[in-house]
């Protein structure tokens, strides 16, 4: 390993802290593109918050350049990351989470949140335990179909499971 | 509005008399505030054709029933998981989940519940003694007031955030920016919406509160086996009821931080539109400008749970006040119960107290008694519930994830609010990995909407004059608080740096 490689492995990586921040001047001047033409009594507020949170959000940045010129930060994502070794299972989740929502409106809540439930811990656990996993996926699912459907009579959506439950009850 | 010793007494008794409604209430109470979704306004909507069906006096004594006890639920999973049930107890996990990951889940729900009994129960008595001058409070509060106050809100999460302000500052601004979405209510133009029709009424509460709280926290947990620390879970393997005492005891000694805390939430709960979540945080830097050892909160600091606890209580029987005594609802559930009383043909006001004090001093009454009997009724579960927290990530996070993503569908049954909440979930992880506080920024779009309605209504009246905002006696004290609160702690941190710094060299 180089010396620079070295002080660069000392330095905090901040970068993942410019991305709320970025976000946020991204949408702010969004924000403001789209009231340009209202009038400005119903702009003034909306000027004052985003004009704010763009100076804010420009003082961190300099802020960030005045570190990175002391050489005291680098530009790494590693606060955001880290540990990587998580990397692969959060992402997996996530995925799950996206098919979850997708999936549900046609499955219906039961049948989806037992396949999420036995997916996401079978990955999590690596594989292990699958017939404990099931049956818990199995008893939450349909716990939380009495308590939320049944007790509750919340609208969840309703998929084969709930429509088969009321035909036959 | 005269009031006696006898009506009191008279009231109490015959409250004492629906504990058949009460208990019950308690029991769903507790369930719908712990889940995020459920307030209880929901379910008082939810339930309406059996509130309806009801006599008035049987259905408010439900509605206040369920109001209080759902408030003291939304801290369970607050303090055990770090999502609170609703926003209210959005201050709570601080000092609450730090304290359940030392493994002193057990004593932080005791905690919770009483500083939540104690704080409710007072506010109660003295909201029924104090009413026709409390019920004054919101007659003095103009739009200018209430920007100040929305700003008051928002310049908290600079002190709650007080290792770093500038971040502090820039997610509660986030906050309020996202507050903003949606079609504008005089000239009704969509505004920021990026074309989505379901963001036109404005960014829907729990999708932000399920995203940023619950969500996040499922991808952040699973780096570790277990929520509790190494010392948490060697703590929690001597679990008994010592906790549950202790707990107790250590809430007994703070009575007046209790008390001081708890009136905090009955005067910001009073006024209209404010809420327990302002009021909680409110309290929580109050109590941390003031304490002697504000280095400690945000670490499990019993004093930074009390605080939002006993104040979201307090703020139950303030948003009750306008409500009976000049017919103006403190909040969601007032406005709810508004409803309700007029489909029976009760008027609310002055004349309500004499005529039917039953209606008038009954949601008082019943609060006050909901309250004594809830500490009989969870005080013991509080050993039970804390063992939560020995589940495994692996098994937790999915779980929190499709229970709390369903949630964000109730309200409005849009599958839009699950994939909202899913990028609010992701905004979330990465203001916790990077710092930024994700209380400021659910703040911040919760006083989005309110600061903007405000800050048009006063323009409207002075005509585009900005300078309005400096125009009344009343808002310019606040202006005045708002910077003191802002200078406190800051103070503080230089006297002690100073002294710090002397010590040494004294020696």
């Amino acid at each position: 390993m180089t010396d620079s490689q070295q002080e660069h492995g000392r330095r905090k990586p901040i970068g993942g802290e410019l991305i709320i921040p970025a976000v946020a001047v991204v949408f702010s001047i969004y924000y403001l593109w789209t009231i340009v033409d209202v009038p400005f009594t119903a702009q003034a507020s909306a000027l004052f918050v985003g004009t704010i949170l763009i100076f804010l959000c420009l003082a961190l940045f300099v802020r960030t350049a005045l570190a990175l010129r002391r050489g005291e930060v680098s530009l790494g994502i590693g606060g955001l990351i880290e540990p990587t070794s998580f990397v692969p299972r959060r992402l997996v989740l996530l995925g799950l989470t996206v098919a979850y929502i997708f999936v549900v409106p046609w499955l219906g809540f039961t049948l989806t949140t037992f396949l999420f439930l036995a997916l996401a811990m079978a990955v999590l656990n690596g594989g292990r335990s699958k017939g404990f996993i099931a049956a818990l996926s199995a008893v939450l699912a349909i716990g939380g179909w009495l308590l939320f459907v049944v007790a509750f009579e919340t609208r969840f959506p309703a998929g084969p499971f709930e429509m088969l439950m009321q035909r036959m009850f | 509005m005269e009031f006696s010793i006898e009506i009191f007494a008279e009231q109490f008794a015959r409250t004492f008399s629906y504990w058949w409604v009460i208990l019950p209430s308690i029991l769903l109470g507790l369930i719908v505030g712990a889940i995020p979704g459920f307030s209880a306004a929901n379910t008082i909507i939810i339930l309406l054709p059996l509130t309806l069906a009801m006599d008035p006096e049987t259905g408010l004594v439900f509605m206040v029933a369920l109001y209080a006890s759902s408030r003291l639920g939304a801290g369970i999973p607050a303090i055990l998981v770090n999502i609170p049930g609703t926003a209210g107890a959005a201050a709570t996990p601080l000092d609450g989940y730090p304290m359940t990951q030392q493994g002193r889940g057990q004593q932080a729900l005791t905690i919770s519940f009483t500083s939540s009994v104690l704080g409710g129960l007072l506010t109660t008595i003295i909201a029924l003694l104090a009413m026709p001058w409390l019920s004054q409070v919101a007659y003095y509060l103009h739009s200018v007031e209430m920007i100040v106050i929305m700003i008051f809100g928002i310049s908290l999460i600079a002190s709650i955030a007080a290792r770093d302000t500038l971040k502090g500052l820039i997610a509660g601004f986030l906050g309020l920016m996202i507050g903003y979405i949606g079609a504008d209510v005089i000239y009704e133009t969509p505004r920021g919406t990026m074309g989505f029709l379901e963001l036109y009424d404005g960014v829907p509460l729990i999708p932000a509160l399920v995203g940023l709280f619950a969500i996040s926290e499922a991808f952040s947990v699973i780096e570790g086996d277990s929520i509790l620390t190494k010392l948490g879970r060697e703590a929690m393997q001597t679990g008994g009821w010592g906790a549950t005492i202790e707990g107790l005891r250590e809430t007994l000694s703070r009575w007046w931080h209790v008390v001081w805390t708890a009136m905090i939430g009955l005067v910001i709960g009073v006024v209209p539109g404010a809420g327990a979540a302002i009021a909680a945080f409110v309290a929580y830097q109050q109590s941390r400008a003031f304490s002697k050892t504000p280095e400690k909160y945000g670490t499990g600091h019993i004093e930074g749970l009390i605080a939002p606890e006993s104040a979201n209580n307090g703020v139950t029987s303030g948003t009750l006040i306008p409500l009976l005594v000049i017919g103006v609802p403190g909040g969601a559930t007032a406005a709810i119960m508004a409803v309700v009383l007029q489909y029976h043909g009760v008027t609310v006001g002055p004349e309500l107290f004499a005529t039917r004090p039953e209606l008038g001093y009954g949601p008082f009454t019943t609060m006050a008694v909901t309250y004594i009997l809830m500490i009989f009724t969870i005080l013991p579960l509080a050993r039970y519930m804390s063992r939560v927290t020995v589940v495994r990530t692996v098994f937790m996070a999915p779980i929190i994830i499709s229970f709390t993503l369903v949630g964000a569908f109730v309200p409005r049954e849009y599958v839009f609010d699950m994939y909202l909440a899913l990028v609010f979930g992701v905004i979330g992880y990465v203001a916790r990995k990077t710092g930024y506080h994700v209380a400021a920024i659910l703040i911040g779009v919760i006083l989005g909407p309110l600061l903007e309605q405000y800050f048009l209504r006063a323009m409207r009246i002075s005509q585009g004059d900005v300078l309005v905002v400096f125009s009344s006696t009343i808002g310019n004290i606040l202006w005045v608080a708002l910077v003191v609160s802002l200078c406190v702690p800051a103070f503080t941190a230089w006297r002690r740096r100073a002294a710090q710094e002397r010590t040494p060299a004294a020696q």
